[in-house]
């Protein structure tokens, strides 16, 4: 691939970042190369960083973003290449050593010891934490780096107990406190709401004031164009090109991801020819859930999509639940075709054909340490040709398996590997094309697209309107309203466990919606 | 420029995994030997005199036999309840209840032998079982770790056995000191002196095996060991396994007593678990938790135990054997983690 045309010229890079002509980068890839057991993650990669900037990676699911970072933070080796720091080649052997050499690298899945106190999880495994030392100065120790780093954290609160942005500022003290300049988050703002995500982007702005550097893995290419000074983008694990963001646009970064063009198209439409929504399929009557949900009531008919719009944390991840039947409501009914389901539970529901892509896919979708085959076959291992009897075949397992990655487009070298080997973006249509095999007659999916890329994005949104013109019901939950607008056809908001509306997607109207979000209910119910 | 490095791998490839098993093993003998030696031992001839007088005669072999069947129970307990997550800490505890239960039934229950036998084997399971009870539903139901339960019954189940054996139940005939009577019915031999408790034993090792590789229900444990979240997602009830197994478990480490008492000893007696519960620990470690492989490495702990017998008789003490296998978990558990490291030749060139 044609590397060196598109990059940068390094003088006029100095220039524009306001440095002086001989700054070195705070790092540096040259050539660095990573190979599995029949993959290639990484071939010949070059990325420099320079002060003060904040530096995007992109690529494709699997394009090797996750095991480039894991290489520079010495969590694995290079094969090839060298990794050069303030001009002076490095070899890591561990995080710990990166961390020495103000390398540090918030993860995709965060790494943080749930049943520690914030306080003791900054100071976990790091050389200038006292020899002896008590609860309360390890918090003292924790407030006043917090305060520094300009990081807001309650020291004291177990880790358990924290939402997912909390859990993140942690990692990021957790990192920033051991004196990194050189901070790197991997899809840092796939679990936060966006007020969140603008609350991180300051924080990082205001690292990078002080000549630091972050590199930031995202698959949100808004928010890329709007943090990021440069990108460099990944595909197949060889660099395409390193650009400013200012002449980018998303389509062409998307373009210089995949290779080629994506078009979305309005997927609302139906062709000639497929029904419109038939029958109700799923129903919410007066559905509540202890202290979560109140009072929920909708209908999902066969072949609609209803979309569930709301910032995250407002009920959705319960509303799922009960509607897969992994929750029991407190009050009120769940009907499938007319059937009760309310206290059916997961098993029986997800054989009466609903299927369920959950929205923390690593709690709940998949074992990571067990093998792909046998996450693959979690929701047909009951059935023939898996089981005959009590019987569990392997050789059965393996030939779904293999058939499930085919439709899901994900290339695996050995089956028997753990799941959690796979990246994350493929952990996930994984888990997509498994649940859509057993979806007869609804779907739930939440938040589908989070850490997928913007051509497997298309692809997801392709299958469930797939799926939706065979006359399944499906229920899309999303932040993104973009996509709630393209594929729903009704759109219901959600805010503190109650639908503040439900609008028909043709005429809803942003400003509506936005203030639903937040709290205010809609006179006229559609 | 070529250079060698170490890289380390989230996972550990079963195949190296089990070599550094192996080699954890020589090298702790290796130390083992080293520090006799440093004491004015002699490590190769007392080594010769282990391998001898444990393989050499016929009898030697019989005594292992025996040495080996509670150290497959046992360890076969533990590593079921691994299958699912659950640390049987208490093997020892459900052992020594086994061994109770088979000899109340055998000194209490008059009737022909082959109604009281299979009674004693069905009593003593159920006894383990029901030993592991209380520790199964605090942790099924109130996530209370089963790690401390466990453990604390094995002391409750120690002196219940010695209290009777000295107390209520006392060989009335006055011969002997700490035990009950002789037991009216035992385990029929197999070979020599060596009791169908084994037979039995290695039988349930396949069984186990074939149990978890080749039947759904074995699926259902493993996605419920590895995630219970997940195997809640897929409608697998979680709670119901759990219960399942740790209760199996207990009532395998019952089937252990059951053999040592009727099969072995022949008498209830103080400290009969003889700390086969707390092998097992090790056994299924060793074994990752694998039935097949609790048969290899309850043969290791086995030869060791003997080894240590017959080193006595050289001027050893028992601590040695302790030694050894605590240094066997020691280098298994530097050797896991190294088996997850692979050395690669870079190529790396300067710039
Ligand atoms: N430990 C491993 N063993 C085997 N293959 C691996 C391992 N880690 C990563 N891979 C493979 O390397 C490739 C690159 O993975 P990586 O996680 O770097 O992708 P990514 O760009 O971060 O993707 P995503 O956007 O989906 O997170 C994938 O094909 C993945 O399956
Ligand atoms: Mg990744």
């Amino acid at each position: 691939m044609d590397g060196g045309g598109a990059m940068l010229d390094e003088v006029d890079v100095r220039h524009r970042l306001g440095l002086d002509p001989g700054t070195p980068p705070l790092v540096a890839l040259r050539g660095v190369g990573k190979v599995f057991p029949g993959v290639i993650a990484n071939a010949d990669v070059h990325l420099e960083v320079f002060p003060g900037e904040i530096h995007a990676l992109l690529g494709e699911n699997g394009a090797g973003k996750s095991t480039l970072m894991n290489v520079l933070t010495g969590i694995y080796q290079p094969d090839s290449g060298e990794i050069v720091v303030a001009g002076y080649p490095r070899t890591f052997s561990s995080p710990q050593d990166a961390i020495r050499a103000g390398i540090g690298m918030v993860h995709q899945h965060f790494k943080l010891v749930q049943a520690f106190t914030v306080a003791e999880n900054v100071h976990l495994g790091w050389d200038r934490t006292p020899a002896r030392v008590g609860a309360a100065m390890l918090e003292a120790r924790t407030a006043e780096l917090a305060a520094r780093l300009n990081l807001a954290v309650r020291p004291e609160a177990t880790v358990a107990d924290l939402s997912t942005g909390e859990q993140q500022r942690v990692e990021i003290l957790r990192v920033l406190s051991r004196d990194a300049k050189v901070l790197i988050l991997d899809e840092p703002t796939a679990v936060l709401t966006p007020g969140e995500a603008q609350d991180l982007f300051a924080a990082l702005r205001a690292f990078v004031a002080q000549g630091n550097a972050v590199i930031f893995i995202s698959h949100k290419l808004d928010e890329v164009l709007e943090i990021a000074h440069r990108v460099t983008v990944l595909r197949a694990g060889r660099n395409v090109a390193t650009r400013w963001a200012s002449d980018c646009t998303e389509r062409s970064l998307a373009q210089m991801m995949v290779g080629r063009e994506i078009v979305l198209t309005d997927m609302r439409t139906r062709a000639p020819g497929i029904a419109g929504p038939g029958a109700p399929v799923l129903r919410l009557e007066a559905v509540a859930l202890k202290g979560v949900l109140q009072d929920i009531s909708l209908e999902v008919r066969a072949g609609e999509v209803l979309g569930v719009a709301g910032v995250a944390g407002n009920g959705q991840r319960e509303l799922c639940q009960i509607m897969t039947g992994l929750a029991a409501p407190t009050s009120g009914r769940v009907l499938l075709d007319g059937a009760d389901i309310s206290r059916a539970g997961p098993g029986a529901v997800a054989t009466m054909g609903v299927g369920h892509i959950p929205e923390d896919r690593l709690a709940s979708g998949v074992a990571a340490g067990l093998s792909i085959t046998e996450n693959a076959v979690l929701r047909e291992y009951r059935d023939r040709p898996v089981s005959r009897g009590p019987w569990y075949s392997p050789r059965a397992a393996l030939d779904l398996a293999r058939r499930i990655a085919g439709a899901a487009e994900v290339v695996v070298p050995d089956f028997a590997m753990p799941v959690r080997n796979l990246s994350g973006g493929n952990q996930q249509r994984l888990v997509a094309r498994r649940e859509m095999r057993i979806a007869r007659r609804a779907i739930v999916a939440a938040y589908p697209s989070r850490g997928l890329d913007v051509g497997a994005i298309n692809m997801m949104m392709r299958y469930l309107t797939e799926l939706r013109d065979q006359g399944v019901a499906v229920v899309l939950v999303s932040e993104e309203l973009e996509e709630l607008l393209n594929l729903s056809d009704r759109i219901a908001v959600m805010f503190h466990g109650r639908i503040m509306g439900i609008v028909p997607a043709a005429a809803a109207d942003l400003d509506d919606i936005g203030l639903m979000m937040g709290g205010q209910r809609r006179d006229r119910a559609a | 420029m070529m250079g060698w490095r170490l890289q380390r791998l989230p996972s550990a490839k079963p195949r190296l995994a089990f070599l550094a098993r192996a080699v954890s093993v020589i090298l702790a003998l290796l130390v083992a030997g080293l520090v006799t030696a440093a004491a004015g031992f002699h490590p190769f001839d007392l080594g010769a005199e282990v391998v001898s007088s444990s393989f050499g005669s016929r009898f030697g072999i019989e005594d292992l036999g025996l040495l080996l069947t509670p150290l497959i129970y046992t360890g076969l307990a533990v590593a079921v309840g691994l299958r699912i997550g659950a640390w049987n800490i208490g093997a020892e505890g459900q052992f020594n209840i086994g061994a109770f239960c088979a000899a109340g039934v055998a000194l209490f229950v008059p009737g022909p032998v082959w109604m009281v036998l299979p009674l004693m084997v069905f009593g003593g399971a159920l006894g383990g079982a029901a030993w592991i009870l209380v520790p199964t539903l605090a942790r099924a139901y109130a996530d209370v770790s089963e790690l401390i339960t466990t453990l604390l019954l094995n002391f409750v189940a120690l002196l219940l056995v010695y209290y009777v054996a000295t107390g209520p139940w006392l060989d009335p005939s006055g011969h002997a000191l700490a035990t009950t009577a002789r037991l009216p019915v035992a385990i029929p031999e197999f070979w020599g002196i060596v009791h169908w408790g084994f037979p039995v034993a290695v039988a349930m090792a396949m069984a186990l095996a074939i149990l978890f590789a080749l039947t759904r229900w074995g699926y259902e444990i493993r996605i419920s060991g590895s995630n219970p979240g997940a195997a809640r997602y897929a409608g697998i009830p979680v709670r119901r396994h759990l219960i399942t197994v740790m209760l199996m478990s207990g009532a395998i480490a019952g089937l252990g007593g059951v053999m040592e008492v009727a099969g072995t000893v022949g008498r209830l007696q103080g400290g009969i678990s003889n700390n086969y519960g707390y092998l097992g620990i090790m056994v299924a470690v060793l074994a990752r938790a694998a039935p097949l492989g609790v048969l290899a490495s309850a043969l290791l702990m086995a030869v060791i135990l003997n080894g240590g017998i017959i080193l006595q008789t050289q001027g050893l003490t028992t601590n040695t054997v302790l030694a050894v296998t605590g240094l066997i978990l020691l280098f298994s558990a530097i050797g896991d983690e190294l088996a997850h490291y692979r050395v690669i030749r870079t190529t790396a060139q300067r710039a």
